[in-house]
């Protein structure tokens, strides 16, 4: 299930992180922050694109907005869902939206984890870690 | 259109005077059916069925009297006007009456047919303008309410890139920062994390004000919480230069209270104690009993700064209400800390208050109810009027595999918990509400009233069913233990009531012991894996 890589050894393997995010400026933060921590990234500014993005490059992690365009945070965790090899990538939700009513929801719907905006990063790397050791699509090495 | 007849619900338990209202009203040529009755309860009973247009009562009447006959009447029906017809003509209860709601206070001899149906009839639109006045206001409420939430989300995404942007430079990722860089970054993320706090005051003041602002109580070690908030205050104390310290009653009982809720308590209170206290100056969180009240516990935060002056004190609680003396003046927040504390205490059914002598600081106490168990085993343990003779305490730990897994982690135990009512024995036996451990693992119990052999086919069922939970699977680990409580004999001379506190005194003592060891716990604990 979890294969720890040497101390000294650097990951042969990186793991592919979406994120889904209409706000540009947002999306390019996130996404410097995770290739500071050694991820792969690919952004992704709509629902739509979201799936037809997934189904092409098949990452091993999503990070998901909740209000976007075509196509909102929880209809795309609910295509997500509809193809076999989509529905085990776990997805993290961050969103401005209160946890109230939408953390129980999303859980719901398959994501994995919840994070109001803005998130602690170390918080939510911590998650994103955990995901991925979880087993869920991600046979390599995790960075630390 | 012919306007409908006013349907006026008269009150009179005299014949005479019932006739001679009804007469006035006829003859004042007014459109009106009067349905007569003679008691307050048979004027409640026409209300639960039927809303008049008015109600004209009589104060004195065979099952009630005075001011207690209008109050009865207008808390059935709010929003009917209602009249009063006395035989006395007593001002202060008329003018009490009036502001309490009621629209006009008549004297039976005094009152012509015409002045009685222009009285009914003004009485009939005052009332009107009033709940129209006040739908207007509710409407203005809602209005605001969702403004503020509306503005508060808004806020949040500009502020979220401002925080990831700034994190990138304080991190390096940008490239190595110049020191004078480092510190001025460092004051843009002290405001974005302020700006942060102030938009959570913001919605919880709101949800507060609208009635949305939910507790969901567990029963919670207070003193780990309260650890807990120290641990995560201690920071901002050393920063300020000033001491913080907890003083904690060892015997607290279990507390029932939500541990989320009760955190941000005694965050704000320390919080707010910390920005009125002068460098050097210290800051005490304590937790006792008092004997005059078992049922809670007593709590308060306390300061030796500057106090807050008399006159200021019934205003502390208010809404924006801001101290001028705060030892970092420009920083003091939205005012609205203390507010949402109290209600949050308010709906745990507890209070807050504060003490304050100018010049020597002051203390915030506040109380949070002790939970009951005896209350919810009494129909669990007993059977006949007699104490049951096995009872069993099956306790279930759940544990993360991962502890930073904490959002789906809550939901998992939630499913747990779900199943786990599932899996009990007979209809009575009790799965007790979650025990808050402040590990990131979740300990429930079962009080069953069963002997020990049948409580292992329960215990087996119950890793069946919860190991075969997805969620769990993916996420943690499952342990399920039992221990067999003993009961006292059945010749005991005490009351079956005190058996039963003494039952749950020992289940208590059995899940505190479970708390202390889980302080303990290390992960060399040998689990059985739920996969």
């Amino acid at each position: 299930m979890l294969t720890e890589s040497g101390s000294d050894e650097q990951p042969t393997r990186r793991a592919k992180i979406m994120v889904v995010d209409d706000d540009a400026d947002l999306r390019q933060a996130l996404s410097l922050r995770l290739r500071a921590n050694h991820f792969d990234t690919i952004n992704v500014c709509d629902g739509y694109s979201a799936i037809a993005m997934a189904q092409k490059e098949k990452p091993h992690l999503i990070i998901l907005d909740l209000g976007l365009p075509a196509g909102d945070g929880f209809s795309v965790l609910k295509n997500l869902q509809q193809y076999p090899a989509l529905a085990a990538i776990p997805v993290i939700v961050l969103t401005a939206r209160d946890p109230e009513g939408n953390e129980r929801r999303t859980l719901e719907s398959g994501a994995v984890a919840f994070f109001q905006k803005p998130a602690d990063n170390e918080e939510l790397l911590g998650v994103i870690r955990a995901s991925l050791q979880a087993g869920w699509g991600w046979g390599g090495a995790l960075p630390s | 259109m012919e306007p409908e007849p006013a349907r006026v619900l008269l009150i009179e338990d005299n014949p005479g005077d019932a006739d001679l209202v009804r007469l006035r009203l006829v003859e004042g040529k007014s459109d009106v059916q009067v349905n007569c009755v003679p008691r307050l309860a048979d004027a409640l009973a026409c209300l639960a069925v039927e809303t008049p247009t008015l109600v004209l009562l009589d104060l004195n009447l065979p099952d009630s009297h005075g001011e207690e006959t209008f109050r009865r009447i207008m808390q059935k029906a709010p929003n009917v006007p209602v009249v009063i017809l006395s035989g006395q003509d007593d001002k202060a209860l008329a003018i009490k009456a009036v502001h309490l709601g009621v629209q006009d206070f008549l004297i039976k001899d005094d009152v012509t047919s015409k002045q009685l149906e222009r009285a009914l009839r003004y009485a009939i639109e005052r009332q009107g303008l009033l709940h129209a006045l006040e739908i207007t206001r509710q409407q203005q409420i809602e209005f605001k309410n969702r403004f503020l939430s509306h503005v508060s989300h808004e806020l949040r995404t500009p502020l979220t890139c401002i925080y990831q942007y700034v994190t990138l430079l304080l991190d390096g990722l940008d490239g190595p920062l110049a020191p004078n860089q480092t510190d001025h970054l460092k004051s843009v993320l002290k405001s974005v994390n302020q700006l942060q706090a102030m938009i959570r005051d913001l919605l919880e003041a709101t949800r507060a004000d609208s009635g949305k602002l939910r507790v969901e109580p567990r029963c919670i070690d207070i003193r780990e919480l309260i650890q807990q908030a120290v641990a995560m205050m201690r920071p901002t104390a050393a920063e300020n230069h000033v001491s913080l310290e907890a003083g904690l009653d060892q015997t607290i009982p279990l507390v029932y209270a939500d541990p989320d809720r009760a955190l941000e308590v005694f965050i704000n209170l320390i919080d707010n104690a910390i920005r009125f206290t002068p460098p050097e100056g210290a800051v005490t969180v304590k937790a006792s009993m008092v004997e005059t009240d078992p049922s809670a516990v007593y709590l308060s935060v306390s300061d030796n700064g500057c106090g807050i002056p008399q006159a200021s004190l019934p205003r502390v609680f208010e809404r924006l209400y801001q101290d001028p003396n705060a030892v970092d003046g420009n920083r003091t927040g939205l005012g609205l800390g203390l507010y949402i504390a109290k209600e949050i205490v308010t709906l745990h059914g507890g209070r807050m208050w504060v003490a304050s002598e100018a010049g020597s600081g002051c203390t915030f106490s506040f109380t949070l109810p002790l939970y009951s168990l005896a209350k919810l085993l009494l129909p669990v343990i007993t059977h006949q009027g007699r104490l049951r003779k096995d009872i069993v305490l099956v306790r279930v730990e759940l544990t993360p595999l991962s502890k930073a897994l904490r959002g789906s982690w809550k939901e998992v135990c939630q499913r747990c918990l779900e199943r786990l009512r599932q899996c009990i024995y007979v209809d009575k036996d009790l799965v007790l509400p979650p025990m808050e451990t402040n590990g990131a693992g979740e300990i429930l119990f079962v009080v069953a009233s069963t002997d020990m052999t049948k409580v292992g086919i329960m215990m087996d069922r119950i890793h069946d069913q919860l190991g075969a939970l997805p969620k769990l699977k993916a996420s943690g680990t499952i342990r399920v233990t039992a221990e067999a409580i003993p009961v006292s004999p059945a010749d005991n001379p005490r009351t079956l009531e005190q058996q039963v506190w003494g039952v749950a005194d020992y289940v208590t003592a059995v899940i505190q012991q479970g708390f202390e060891s889980k302080q303990n716990f290390t992960e060399k604990e040998n689990h059985t894996n739920a996969n």
